[in-house]
């Protein structure tokens, strides 16, 4: 029996979520128009809300399931098996974290039936050279680019450096945004603040730096488990293809370079899973977040994820520059796992910060 | 019974701390070449202690630890800088002897290995038997009740100071070469035996080649029945399989490779560079961090039974890899000033050597962690093999 991933988190809201991953990504490959693909994003957003994913984390007696992080690291678990090319660490974990540290009850009513769709802006997003910084003080300007968001996203919550949480109405004055596809087909928001006003009560709350970085330290694990999901799925692909493909009079996958080169992938794909598992059982056993675990995972994400969607497009060879193979279309969600919540220079930054 | 973990690794922790000499431990600490010197007082404080052997069961002086606790024990022991003990006779022939060795065999060496009193080596590797050892070629014919045995062996560590070398020898040729393979225990001042050292890349001398010319020795000692020894011989290499799930060594190697970053380079003179070694350290940490786990999953696999799978061959092939780095690491930090003094030529003595110079020795040897014990090549065969189905 050749080689099957076994998951980090089964159970039914895995092969669930995996059910619907492998669908939306049947759905989208056959799709080449840009309005087609939103609306077909959009769609499949509002399932899993109806599903109630995004409820997952939220308390029972805000609205939600009352779930934890394992619920959660199940879903992700399955979708990212599929690629699913929705926010789903930042809206099943981040944007959840945030407004409860701001015991922002109703905002968080809203997202767990899913009638606010919400595009997360943390204190490190990314701007272009040059521009102007975001900064706050009673209005909001300058810009941040590259941010993942749902589709049609209704608010805006952004955790400033200072510590401050702004929940604000994507229609607002003075804000504009262009959408973007992410290299992994998800969607992306650039956000251009011009004399926005900010009233009290859009300011959810003060001083939570600290939520805010526990907050993305979360994203950060679940899009670890997202990629050693979508590599384990990497690697059986790689693997059913070596050995359906004839070439030389011999299947590829007798060619002891490359199955040499399969088990090297495997064992960086074993290690982080290890690390990984461990990073969520500790998360699970104890308040504080373990996040040097955490920042350690997501390290190995990035040497690691883009060692096995090198390794996938080398040995798919031509096929492997393409967009119409599963495994390449994967191998572009780990790469740009890579981004999120932290890359790897941020997260050897804070490491050593503590090493020295 | 249940164990009580935590309390079993205070216990250990105060007895490594106690009571393993502090200039054993600095020998450790220096990675200073492990000897017979170091290693058999050590076993002697273990054995008197009734630690002698973790890994045997009870009714042979063991302490018939479950893997748990002997995991615990292996990690606490790294993380103090004690020896690990030396396994040619706890680890490997041992166990043999316990499993296949008739009772007077049991009698007559079990005691020797647990005080420490008889030390052992292997006889496996030839010069065309490496990683493909089922071709080795040194012969044994019967003579009465004798074997005489001709041939050579190579890479065999600590044949210079053992008393004993568990052998494989070929005693019949058969269709398949794992057939026709004995395994001998043989007392090296035997007549016929000519050990001479081999110049290893790291300056260190621990492995030798071993002439065995007409050497006598009785069928008494033969392990088992003759021609199933490669049963024995993998028997014992099975048992290792665990033995990559302590990565506390290389945790400490690391912790240890940081310090010296951080003195030899330090300084405003040393930035860039220090920051780029400091980085590099953390990439292996990471990688290391992952192992650790993995070897934590391997420990409870075998604690309730399951299967180790690829398990064994992951850790060797990542850890050692990463142990590789991490010495590289420190060869980058000393290496313009002490690779150029790698051998002093005009003194002698002690402290003749540059201070320091063992982490140059010291990379030169983890260079042989992917080859021993199974090279990478290998285990990515092995891997392989179970990945593809076929």
């Amino acid at each position: 029996m050749p080689f099957t991933a076994s998951p980090l988190v089964g159970g039914d809201a895995y092969e669930m979520a995996q059910r619907l991953a492998l669908e939306v990504d049947a759905e989208l490959s056959a799709l080449s128009d840009a309005g087609e693909q939103l609306a077909c994003l959009r769609r499949h957003w509002d399932a899993i809300a109806g599903l109630g994913w995004m409820a997952t984390m939220v308390a029972e007696d805000a609205g939600g399931a009352g779930g934890d992080l394992s619920d959660v690291a199940a879903l992700a678990c399955g979708a990212g098996r599929g690629g699913l090319p929705l926010p789903i660490a930042t809206a099943c974990v981040v944007a959840p974290a945030l407004l409860a540290a701001a015991g922002a009850r109703d905002m968080l009513a809203q997202v767990a039936e899913g009638a606010a769709r919400i595009c997360v802006i943390l204190p490190d997003a990314a701007q272009d050279p040059g521009a102007t910084r975001l900064s706050f003080d009673r209005t909001l300007e300058g810009g941040v680019v590259g941010v993942e968001t749902p589709p049609d996203p209704t608010h805006l919550l952004l955790a400033t450096k200072a510590g401050e949480l702004l929940l604000l109405s994507v229609d607002s004055p003075g804000i504009t945004r262009s959408l973007s596809m992410r290299i992994d087909g998800r969607l992306a928001a650039d956000w251009h603040f011009v004399g926005v006003a900010v009233a009290q009560e859009q300011v959810l709350a003060r001083g939570i730096a600290d939520q805010a970085d526990r907050a993305r330290d979360l994203g950060a694990l679940i899009t670890c488990v997202e990629g050693v999901s979508a590599m384990g799925a990497i690697i059986e692909q790689t693997i059913a293809f070596l050995s359906d493909r004839v070439q030389f009079n011999a299947p590829l996958a007798s060619y002891q370079a490359l199955r040499h080169r399969v088990a090297e992938m495997y064992v960086e794909y074993e290690n982080l899973r290890g690390l990984v598992a461990h990073a969520l059982r500790e998360a699970a056993a104890t308040d504080a977040l373990p996040w040097r675990d955490i920042a350690l995972a997501k390290l190995r994400l990035g040497e690691a994820g883009r060692l096995v969607a090198h390794e996938t497009i080398q040995m798919h060879g031509g096929m492997g520059l393409t967009e119409g193979v599963a495994a390449i279309r994967l191998a572009r969600r780990v790469m740009m796992a890579e981004f999120e919540f932290g890359d790897r220079s941020f997260q050897a930054d804070r490491l050593l910060a503590q090493v020295a | 019974m249940e164990v009580d973990y935590e309390a079993f690794r205070r216990e250990v922790t105060e007895f490594a701390q106690t009571r393993c000499p502090p200039e054993i431990r600095a020998v450790v600490a220096t990675y200073r070449k492990l000897s017979r010197k170091i290693w058999q007082p050590w076993q002697q404080i273990l054995h008197a202690h009734g630690w002698g052997a973790p890994s045997w069961p009870k009714q042979f002086g063991g302490t018939g630890w479950d893997p748990q606790q002997r995991h615990i024990f292996d990690e606490v022991m790294a993380e103090n800088d004690c020896p690990p003990q030396y396994h040619h006779g706890l680890r490997h022939i041992g166990p043999v002897i316990i499993e296949f060795g008739t009772p007077e065999q049991q009698a007559r060496f079990l005691p020797g290995i647990l005080s420490g009193e008889d030390w052992w080596c292997q006889g496996y590797s030839e010069p065309g038997a490496g990683s493909d050892l089922a071709s080795l070629r040194t012969a044994a014919r019967r003579e009465g009740d004798e074997y005489i045995v001709d041939g050579q062996k190579t890479w065999t560590s600590h044949a210079h100071e053992s008393d004993w070398m568990y052998t494989l020898v070929r005693t019949s040729k058969e269709a398949k070469k794992q057939q026709g393979i004995t395994m001998l225990l043989i007392p090296l001042n035997s007549p016929g035996i000519t050990i001479r050292p081999i110049r290893t890349i790291d300056g260190w001398h621990h492995v030798n080649e071993v002439f065995l010319d007409n050497v006598r020795v009785p069928v008494a000692n033969r392990i088992g029945e003759e021609g199933k020894g490669w049963t024995y011989g993998k028997f014992l290499l099975e048992r290792e399989r665990l033995g990559g799930a302590n990565v506390a060594p290389a945790l400490k190697n690391l912790e240890r490779t940081r310090e010296l970053v951080a003195q030899e380079l330090a300084g405003e003179t040393h930035r860039a560079k220090r920051a780029a070694l400091e980085l590099r350290l953390l990439l292996a940490e990471a990688e290391l961090r992952g192992a650790l786990a993995l070897g934590k999953e391997a420990v409870a696999a075998v604690m309730e039974g399951r299967p180790l799978g690829l398990l064994p061959s992951v850790l060797k092939l990542s850890t050692s890899v990463t142990h590789q780095h991490v010495a590289e690491v420190a060869m980058d930090a000393v290496g313009e000033r002490l690779a150029p003094r790698f051998r002093r030529i005009d003194g002698s003595g002690p402290n003749a050597e540059a201070p320091g110079i063992e982490w140059v020795q010291n990379y030169m040897y983890m260079r042989v962690r992917t080859i021993y014990g199974g090279s990478s090549e290998v285990q990515k065969n092995v891997i392989a093999k179970q990945l593809f189905g076929s």
